[in-house]
Order: structure tokens, then C-alpha cells, then sequence
């Protein structure tokens, strides 16, 4: 080994940090976010009395889980494009940037991960409480809104919260599809100047570092939100 | 007010109602008893179709609570019910509690849903505890706000689900003092209880449940005087003990 | 859609001349189950001690194998990949570091792979047996003491036993995660399932056919996986002893 350089690091950390980090920390956002909505839909869909839906669901949840994250990301790659196109009537495909790609993969990915969480969140609220709001007259869409979500999200927080800290991790794989995250720029300065050792040294620090304090608060959070019943 | 016609259901093969036929007029008070497992629970939850039943008829204030054209929401917002578990929503406030369904299907302005849930929280004597968490209520406490709850809905019938049966012993009287003051303001009850002191002071007929099947349905001096059915005289030996 | 369908493709012989498409798809398949395998070896031996160990009262040890444990679930799966692949055989003394490096393919990505895969694994292994071991009821390891078992004797003929039935559906999800998790061995050149399937998509044009095709055979994998391991678990079974369905597995 040539000696460490960090002076690579030092020259590198701005571009690494606006242009990557800042990718990856928005693709995780917005696929949480996306990924919690599409999942709570997909839990309540599991949950439905009518078994079509439930089986539909089902079927989704279980296909997203049986294949690996890779092949998903490399699917939608491809068929987003195609799916553009169809949408707005297109003949050819139409032109979707990695980013795009990246964030519809893994909010449809993370929702199948998502949905099993808030599926026994909602399973974790006691009939009775069904039973009180309908009792009260309010529509199975309001029970659900104002009754069942809000404590079954409430109980879920810590699992979603590690389940994010999942999906942040997953996301350097977008370096598959050439994207410019927070791996993906690290690993151009590293080709570029052939500092392989110190680019990849520093980014598993990096991740390390944050990965590590967000599922210590994480836990810490865990001690303190016990429901009040 | 409310009139069950032939009711029977089935969990699958085991029924657990069978042919349950009774009338509860407007302002009258009935008690449902029987022991454990008897279908008393199940038969006042049929009555605003928290449980589907397979056979017979339920009207409450002439609509059919088995027909699929009746609007459910509407017709259980005007049928209040108190439950054993009290089922307060743990992450709402007593006042949001109080508020959530007047505002959500009666469409009431927040200010007036709220002025009407303190007037039904004072009425059971805990305007103090208005901004609290029901986790930071006792039992006994929970359970008026429960009914207060309900009130706040103007209902045209009350239904109880044993509601004194999950409380200590010492907050028993609490939640029963309030349904004693409802019944004798003309309230139109129907009580599933083993609180026989209940039933003697306010009841005006008491229903005795066995295996799923109405045996006694007696004006209550009739039903403490002379049970008709062994069951029912062996069922009031054993309670009225203690 | 626009696209020009083709299913006789995977019929048709891919240029590298081994044979068909999904004959090269199947080897694809072969490579995977080659590395999970072996990486399952060394994930379940690592995995079995690191777990035990951070449920025993040695202090130091328990915060040693903690600490393993968290820089191992904290750096991303792709990133580890990377540091085998790229960053050890440099910082290796010279001798082997090269001898890394000249390793010939594929066995120069296979070898890091499987390291990488195994010790990514066995963190997560670790923390089944550790909360398998946590799930018992005290009384048995008091029994065990009781009996004038050492602590040792007690681990290996009273809890682990125990506990192994107890994480069989914990660690059945672990395999069919190593299995896919294994596809981000293609960043390094190994040519396993999802990097053939990749590869006859460049090489054929015909995108969703190879995807497909992949799809379909991790489907059938996993579908034999649950099947055999369902049939273990019977095999295995104590009566009386609950087991603890996907105790905090996902």
C-alpha cells in the first residue's frame, strides 16, 4: 500500500456530499414517504374482507420479497420507460432519468416491506376499538383515518424508523444503474484518480457513521414512545 | 323502539343466537342477563349490526338493521353503546374523544361539539379531566367519559355491553349512578348486566339468556318474585348471594 | 406497449457458445446457490458464536461481539463488496494481496463474494441466536447449572439445541435473503443469476424475456427453499416447544 491519501478525500468531500449525498438522503425521503402511503394502501388491501384485493396484495407483497432488489432495480429501469410512454400514448419509450427510475423502484419495492410493518400495526389495534367507532357511526374510511392508522402508525414508528435506515442502505445499489448517489460519486473520483482504497474506506465510514446514530436514536426513541392506554 | 323478530346466527356449524324475539319501548329500561356465553353480548351487538346475525329481523326506530339498503353510519349514530372495555380512543384527548363523531358524521361546527361535550362531561362530573389522555384515567372514569361519549350523539336509545364487569369493585357505583340518573330521566336502555341492584331499582323488564335462546322475558316484580324457568331461579341463587 | 416479444430467445444460443440462453441462466443459477451456500457456512459458524457469545456474562466479550455486529449492519451490502474486493487486497501484506488479485476468474469475485456475504450474514445470524437464546425461560440454563453442567455443557447440550428449532423460520428467511443478496456479487464481475440475466439483456436486446426468466427461476428457488426447510422443521419438531414464528426477522 502506496501510503493513504486523504488529500483525494479532502479535494472530493464537497462534490461527494452535493451531489451524492444529497441524491441518496432525497431518494430515501421520498421513498419512504412513498413507500409508507403505497404500503399502508397494500396492509389495508390484505386486510380486506373482499379476498380479490386481499389476494392481490398478497401476491404483490410476496413477489417484491422472493426477488432480489438488483433484478428489481434493473425491471423497472427498463420498464419504466415503456410504462411512460403508455401512459401519455406514446410510441417509443419515453426518457426517465436514473433518479426517477431510482425513486419509483423503491417506493414499489419498499412498499411490499412497509405494508407487512403497518399490516401488524393494524392488527395490533384491538377490535373494540373497530367496534367503539363504528358503534359511534363513523364510515369504515374515517375509522380507518382518525381511528385504526393513526395508533397503528403511532405503535409502528421504531419499526419504520429501522426499516428506513434499511432502505437507506439499500439505496447505494443504484450504483447499477450508473447513478450519480452518494457511492456512485465516490466510485467516479475513485476510477478517476485510482484512489480506490481511501474513496471506498471513506464511504463505508460514512455510512457507518450515520447508519449507526440514526438506529442508536432509534432505539433510544423505542424506550420513550410507550402507547398510554 | 327496538324490536328483534326470530334472530338466529351461527358461527359456522355452533349457533349462538336462536330464535331471539323481544320489543324494548320508547323510555322502557330492560336488563339482559344469563351467564357467560349465554349470547347477550352477541344479541345487543346485533342490534346495531356490529354483528351480522343469518335469521330473523331487527328494527330499531322502524329501519331494518339486516337490510344491506340501510345506511349503517347513520343509524348507529343515533343508537349510542357503551362498552365492557370502554374502548376510549387511546390517542385522542376526553375533549377529542367526546368531539371526533359529532364532527366527523353529524357535520357539528367544532365550537358547538365542543360547548355539547364539556355540558355531557360535567353531567358525569369530569370537567377537570377535559384536556387528559384516557391512559391517565381509572377505569371508572373512562367508562362515564364512555357514556358521556355516546350521549353527546343525542342518541334515541342506549345499548350497554356490560359495562361494570372490567371495573374494580370500589368505581362500580360511579358508572352506575349515572345509568341509574339516565333511566329515570326516560332514556330508552337496554343493559347487558349481572348488576341485579340495577335491575331491581330501575329495570322495567328483565331478559334471562341461556344457550343462545331467550327463557325469560318478565316485567321485573315478576322476575325477582317467581323466576318461571329453573335455569333462571339457579342463575339469581347464584349471584344474589354476595 | 412497443415492444417486440420473443420467448424463443432463451432457446437460442448465446454468443459466449456454452449452449442456450437459459442454459446460461440456469449455470447463472448455479453460481448463486454456489455462493449463498457457501457463504451460509461460514454466516451460520461465525453467526452461532458471535450470538451466543453476546448472551453470556463475559463483559468484554459480549461488547466485542456488539461491536462486530454494528460495524457489520451499519456499512451497506454493496459497499462491503467493494472494501473485499477493491480495498483488502491492497492494504493486505504485498504476497497475498496479489495473490488476491491474480486469482483467475471467476474465482477472484467468487472468493470475496462468499467472505463478503458470509460475515454480512452472520451479524444478522447473530442476532436470531441471540434473541432465540433471550426467549428461553431462564429456569432451563439454571437447570443446566443445576445439574453441575459447566456453562459450556450448558450452552452445547441444553440451550442451543433449543434454540436451533426455536430460529429455524428466522433463519429460513436469513438463506433466502443470502440467495439474493448474493446478485450484488455482480458489482464485482461475478457472473451468478441477475449478472447473466443482465448480460444477455446486452447481448440480446430482448430486456424483459431474460428478466422474466430470472424472475421466474428465483421464484422456483425460493419456492423449494420454504418446501424443504417446512419439511425440516416437521422432521425436528419437539412437542411442546412453541416455536417463535419470525422472532423479529422480517
Amino acid at each position: 500500500m502506496s501510503g493513504f491519501d486523504f488529500d483525494v478525500i479532502q479535494r472530493s468531500v464537497w462534490y461527494l456530499f452535493r451531489d451524492g449525498m444529497t441524491f441518496t438522503v432525497t431518494l430515501t425521503l421520498m421513498a419512504m414517504a412513498g413507500g409508507i402511503v403505497f404500503g399502508t394502501l397494500l396492509a389495508m388491501m390484505r386486510l380486506a374482507s373482499f379476498q380479490p384485493l386481499a389476494w392481490v396484495a398478497g401476491a404483490y407483497v410476496n413477489l417484491m420479497r422472493s426477488v432480489p432488489l438488483v433484478l428489481v432495480i434493473f425491471w423497472f429501469f427498463f420498464l419504466v420507460p415503456y410504462i411512460g410512454a403508455w401512459v401519455i400514448g406514446e410510441k417509443t419509450p419515453i426518457k426517465v432519468g436514473a433518479f426517477w427510475s431510482a425513486v419509483i423502484t423503491f417506493t414499489m419495492f419498499e412498499a411490499a416491506y412497509y405494508c407487512e410493518i403497518m399490516r401488524a400495526g393494524i392488527q395490533s389495534i384491538a377490535r373494540g376499538q373497530v367496534a367503539a367507532s363504528l358503534a359511534l357511526g363513523l364510515n369504515y374510511w374515517q375509522t380507518m383515518g382518525h381511528i385504526v392508522l393513526p395508533q397503528a402508525f403511532r405503535n409502528m414508528v421504531p419499526v419504520l424508523l429501522t426499516q428506513t435506515i434499511i432502505l437507506f442502505q439499500d439505496t447505494s445499489l443504484v450504483y447499477v444503474i450508473s447513478a450519480t448517489d452518494f457511492l456512485g460519486a465516490a466510485a467516479k473520483v475513485a476510477n478517476r484518480d485510482y484512489r480506490l482504497v481511501e474513496m471506498y474506506s471513506f464511504v463505508a465510514l460514512v455510512y457507518f457513521v450515520i447508519s449507526f446514530a440514526a438506529s442508536y436514536y432509534v432505539r433510544s426513541l423505542q424506550g420513550r414512545i410507550a402507547v398510554v392506554r | 323502539m327496538i324490536s328483534v323478530k326470530n334472530v338466529s346466527k351461527w358461527y359456522g356449524a355452533f349457533q349462538v343466537l336462536a330464535d331471539c324475539s323481544t320489543e324494548v319501548q320508547k323510555g322502557e329500561v330492560v336488563v339482559v342477563c344469563g351467564p357467560s356465553g349465554s349470547g347477550k353480548s352477541t344479541l345487543i351487538k346485533c342490534v346495531n349490526a356490529l354483528e351480522p346475525f343469518q335469521e330473523g329481523e331487527i328494527l330499531v326506530d322502524g329501519i331494518s338493521v339486516g337490510d344491506p339498503r340501510t345506511d349503517l353510519p347513520k343509524l348507529r349514530s343515533r343508537v349510542g353503546m357503551v362498552f365492557q372495555h370502554f374502548e376510549l380512543f387511546p390517542h385522542l384527548t376526553v375533549t377529542e374523544n367526546l368531539t371526533l363523531a359529532q364532527i366527523k358524521v353529524l357535520n357539528r361546527q367544532k365550537d358547538a361539539a365542543v360547548a355539547k361535550g364539556l355540558k355531557l362531561l360535567e353531567r358525569v362530573d369530569l370537567s377537570a379531566h377535559k384536556d387528559k389522555f384516557p391512559g391517565n384515567l381509572s377505569g371508572g372514569q373512562q367508562q362515564r367519559v364512555a357514556i358521556a361519549r355516546a350521549l353527546c350523539m343525542d342518541p334515541i336509545a342506549m345499548l350497554f355491553d356490560e359495562p361494570t364487569s372490567a371495573l374494580d369493585p370500589e368505581m362500580i357505583n360511579e358508572v352506575l349512578d349515572v345509568m341509574v340518573e339516565l333511566a329515570q330521566e326516560g332514556m330508552t336502555m337496554m343493559v347487558v348486566t349481572h348488576e341485579m341492584g340495577f335491575a331491581r331499582k330501575v329495570a322495567h323488564r328483565v331478559i334471562f339468556m341461556d344457550s343462545g335462546r331467550i327463557v325469560e322475558d318478565a316485567p321485573k316484580e315478576e322476575f325477582f318474585g317467581t323466576p318461571r324457568s329453573e335455569r333462571a331461579q339457579l342463575f339469581l341463587s347464584k349471584i344474589l348471594q354476595h | 406497449m412497443n415492444y417486440n416479444w420473443n420467448w424463443g430467445i432463451l432457446l437460442q444460443a448465446e454468443p459466449g457458445g456454452s449452449g442456450s440462453y437459459l442454459q446460461y441462466l440456469v449455470v447463472g443459477l448455479g453460481w448463486t446457490l454456489a455462493t449463498a451456500l457457501a457463504a451460509w457456512v461460514i454466516a451460520l459458524a461465525i453467526g452461532l458464536v458471535v450470538g451466543t457469545l453476546r448472551t453470556t456474562p463475559l463483559k468484554w466479550i459480549v461488547r466485542l461481539s456488539n461491536a462486530y455486529v454494528e460495524v457489520f449492519r451499519n456499512v451497506p451490502l454493496i459497499v462491503q463488496m467493494f472494501l473485499w474486493f477493491f480495498v483488502l487486497p491492497e492494504v493486505l501484506p504485498t504476497g497475498l494481496g496479489d495473490w488476491m488479485k491474480q486469482m483467475p476468474p471467476p474465482w477472484g469475485s467468487y472468493v470475496p463474494a462468499v467472505l463478503c456475504l458470509g460475515i454480512y450474514t452472520s451479524v444478522r445470524v447473530a442476532e436470531q441466536v441471540r434473541a432465540g437464546i433471550q426467549s428461553l425461560p431462564r429456569g432451563q440454563g439454571m437447570a443446566g447449572t443445576a445439574l453441575g453442567l459447566s456453562l459450556l455443557q450448558t450452552y452445547r447440550y441444553v440451550i442451543l439445541p433449543m434454540v436451533m428449532r426455536i430460529m429455524l423460520p428466522p433463519l429460513t428467511s436469513e438463506f433466502m435473503n443470502i440467495i439474493k443478496n448474493s446478485s450484488v456479487a455482480l458489482t464485482i464481475g461475478l457472473l451468478e443469476l441477475t449478472g447473466r440475466a443482465r448480460a444477455m439483456q446486452e447481448f440480446s436486446f430482448q430486456v424483459f424475456e431474460a428478466f422474466a426468466a430470472a424472475t421466474a427461476i428465483y421464484l422456483l428457488t425460493n419456492l423449494v427453499v420454504v418446501l424443504g426447510m417446512r419439511a425440516l422443521e416437521r422432521k425436528v419438531r419437539v412437542p411442546g416447544l412453541i416455536t417463535a414464528q419470525g422472532a423479529g426477522a422480517q
